[in-house]
């Protein structure tokens, strides 16, 4: 019995996820199509980086609700100095993405040293950095889309001579590397350790202030890496790119068991729970439902799984 | 975006679009492989194998499911993806797509995407993956369409925008596209009309919209040229910020109030910040009817209930409608043009029209916002 918990725990959302695809395949016109599956890979990559970054930072207790204004600041960052149309450094798309992954570690610096050192709640300190992040890519570039991107940074959008999408070449190291730190390191026993109990951590010698910060870097480099995907397939860069999407990265983490109460989480985990908020909202596309329908059934989907975690807070501990 | 960018598209000849027999290619070819059969060989823990048949269930379950989803819809599909259905004039416009599609014996599929672009993507990116017949799209803005054009251009699917046209570029649409500027133009050309005649100089306000947008664009400019042309009668004293947000429009007409409480003149460049206007000028104790002492001259864009309601009560005097029937009919067409492989041009213009307080019976019957108020008068 207890064997079979701990395999569902581990592969529940895998399940979950293929039986999803089982059982709606049949229903939904195009879901199973080779087409399709493409889309919903190409979907999950960039939706799964900045998921992996959250995961770091909700393993420790906290959140980063300026993630989608990461993406949207490092994603006009990054287009105003490689664009040909007036760039800084007008095609020079290493540049672009270095400026960008710039800007996704400074934004976590800030939020990680407003958390770690001037205590501040995370959920304060990043709401209130989301909003200067947010209103400062909208005041850079008086809310209009930087088009003109390098060729070769488009590419990134694209897909390889073999036709799987430049992204997963991205996105699949970023999730091992991820896995590998949380699962393997002492740093990522450490971020448990913080999330668990922050103060016994302290007593034991863990390095708090420091693990905090180095997590919320680490997330705010995870959007940045989203925001050169995200670029790259939509050839702008945009003010408001990713407002969308952190129903996504939090529901995605969240079904995949990671625990809004810190301590627990897996990128495994989060891997599959974006892949199945992604079904979901691929099916609930091919079946020709609005938006607003969707937005209920994945609201529903994510409430469902944090209710398992407040239930499985309170019976466990 | 100015008129002439939008004709400036190089896309004469039309694209040829591939015929329906021409979907028969690798995809359902690479599907006709038989199901696997029989059972596979699992190892149990204790080693020694036993057959079960559950993984081969679960694989030939599969492969009917991938099977059977490669079929393409029986139904002649239009997919239509808008931005957003956040005002009346979107609602109404899917409507009437909605109505003419289903007049042609098309079936519709629907995606919104909320004002991402990114969901915007995805959501065309499944249409292609659905195959459908063709697409139609309010772009999130005039930039991050392109791809998606393109991919629908690599597909062979016509895509046609509603309403929002593209930057220039070498991929291949059409837009269908109202004739903001001239519209807003003619409308703000009324009103100066009446400011003249107040003898003397009115000082004047405008809500300029999302500048990522290039309907709001196209009216600034439209309200500029003419208030350039009336310099005589009106006096520009406000500029204000709006991003389509209503929030945002009551917080800067309150404030231009305030700072001008004298203003005699709003143009909005959208009539669903009608109702912050009017909270604004209620508050300043200015909300009066045309004719009635210290009225300011309101007009508008676009033409919604809201609209008609107010200039049927007489506290607006002006509206440009876009001619919401004309772009959704124009679209289709252009859409089973496109797939007919007849030449069509990159942009239809939708010329619009100006309704006013002097030809309000006249016009109500072509204003879509009339339509709209009167089916919920109806209860409809």
């Amino acid at each position: 019995m207890r064997r079979a918990l701990g395999f569902l725990g581990d592969w529940g959302v895998a399940l979950l996820s293929l039986a999803y695809l089982l059982a709606l395949g049949p229903l939904v016109p195009g879901f199973l199509s080779a087409p399709n599956l493409g889309n919903v890979v190409s979907n999950v990559l960039p939706l799964l980086a900045v998921a992996l970054g959250q995961t770091l930072v909700l393993v420790t207790g906290g959140i980063d609700l300026s993630v989608t204004a990461t993406v949207a600041l490092a994603s006009v960052a990054g287009a105003k100095v490689m664009t040909e149309s007036g760039g800084a450094f007008p095609g020079n798309a290493a540049l672009g993405i270095a400026a960008m992954l710039a800007v996704g570690i400074g934004v976590g610096l800030v939020n990680g040293l407003a958390v770690a050192r001037l205590r501040m709640p995370p959920f304060l300190a990043t709401l209130a950095v989301m909003t200067f992040a947010s209103g400062f890519a909208i005041w850079w570039t008086r809310s209009q889309g930087i088009s003109g991107l390098p060729a070769s940074f488009r590419a990134l959008g694209g897909t390889t001579p073999g036709g799987a999408p430049f992204s997963l070449l991205v996105v699949v190291p970023l999730a091992l590397l991820a896995h590998l730190l949380l699962s393997r390191t002492v740093f990522g026993r450490w971020l448990y350790a913080v999330g668990g109990n922050a103060r016994a951590a302290r007593v034991s010698g863990v390095p708090v202030e420091r693990v905090l910060v180095l997590a919320y870097v680490a997330c705010g480099l995870c959007a940045a890496v989203a925001a050169v995907l995200y670029s790259a397939r939509l050839e702008t860069g945009s003010p408001v790119l990713g407002q969308r999407i952190f129903l996504d990265v939090i529901g995605g983490a969240v079904i995949g068991g990671t625990s809004l109460f810190g301590g627990r989480g897996t990128v495994r985990g989060t891997v599959f729970g974006v892949l199945f908020i992604t079904l979901v909202d691929n099916s609930l596309n091919l079946m020709g439902l609005s938006s607003f329908p969707i937005l209920m059934v994945k609201g529903s989907v994510i409430l469902a799984a944090a209710v398992l975690d407040a239930l499985r807070e309170r019976l466990v501990g | 975006m100015k008129r002439h960018d939008i004709v400036a598209v190089d896309w004469g000849r039309g694209p040829v679009i591939p015929r329906d027999s021409d979907w028969t290619g690798p995809e359902e070819s690479a599907v006709s492989a038989p199901p696997p059969a029989g059972g596979f060989l699992v190892a149990r823990r204790d080693g020694a194998p036993r057959n079960d048949k559950a993984p081969a269930l679960l694989l030939a379950f599969l492969a009917f499911g991938f099977v059977s989803c490669q079929a393409k819809p029986a139904a002649p599909t239009i997919g239509v993806a808008f931005e957003t259905l956040q005002t009346e004039f979107w609602v109404a416009a899917i409507d009437a797509i909605r109505a003419d599609l289903a007049g042609r014996g098309y079936v519709m599929a629907e995606a919104i995407a909320d004002g991402d672009a990114n969901r915007q993507l995805e959501q065309v990116r499944s249409f292609i993956a659905r195959r459908v017949d063709g697409i139609v799209v309010v772009p999130r803005d005039a930039k991050s369409i392109i791809p998606m054009i393109k991919a629908a251009n690599e597909a062979g699917i016509p895509i046609v925008l509603f309403n929002r046209p593209p930057d220039p570029s070498d991929a291949r649409s059409v837009a269908v596209v109202a004739d903001n500027l001239g519209i807003a133009r003619a409308t703000v050309d009324h009103l100066c009309g009446l400011a003249r005649k107040t003898g003397k100089k009115v000082k004047a306000a405008i809500l300029v919209g999302d500048l990522g947008d290039v309907n709001a664009i196209g009216r600034r400019d439209g309200f500029d040229q003419a208030a350039a042309a009336c310099a005589d009668a009106i006096d520009v004293v406000a500029r204000i910020p709006t991003e389509w947000n209503q929030e945002k429009a009551l917080a800067g007409v309150t404030n231009a109030l305030q700072a001008n409480p004298d203003l005699g003149l709003i143009f909005t460049s959208s009539d669903f910040m009608l109702p912050s206007i009017a909270s604004a000028l209620k508050g300043a104790g200015r909300y009066r009817k045309a004719g009635e002492e210290g009225h300011v001259i309101l007009g508008g864009f676009d033409g919604d209930a809201t609209a008609w309601r107010m200039i049927e009560e007489g506290t607006l005097d002006a509206t440009g409608v876009q001619d919401v029937y004309f772009e959704a009919k124009a679209a289709i067409e252009a859409l089973l043009d496109v797939k007919a492989g007849k030449a069509v041009p990159p942009a239809i213009l939708d010329p619009g029209f100006v309704i006013h307080q002097g030809n309000k019976a006249e016009m109500a019957p072509r204003m879509w916002g009339a339509r709209v108020a009167g089916r919920k008068a109806g209860g409809a």
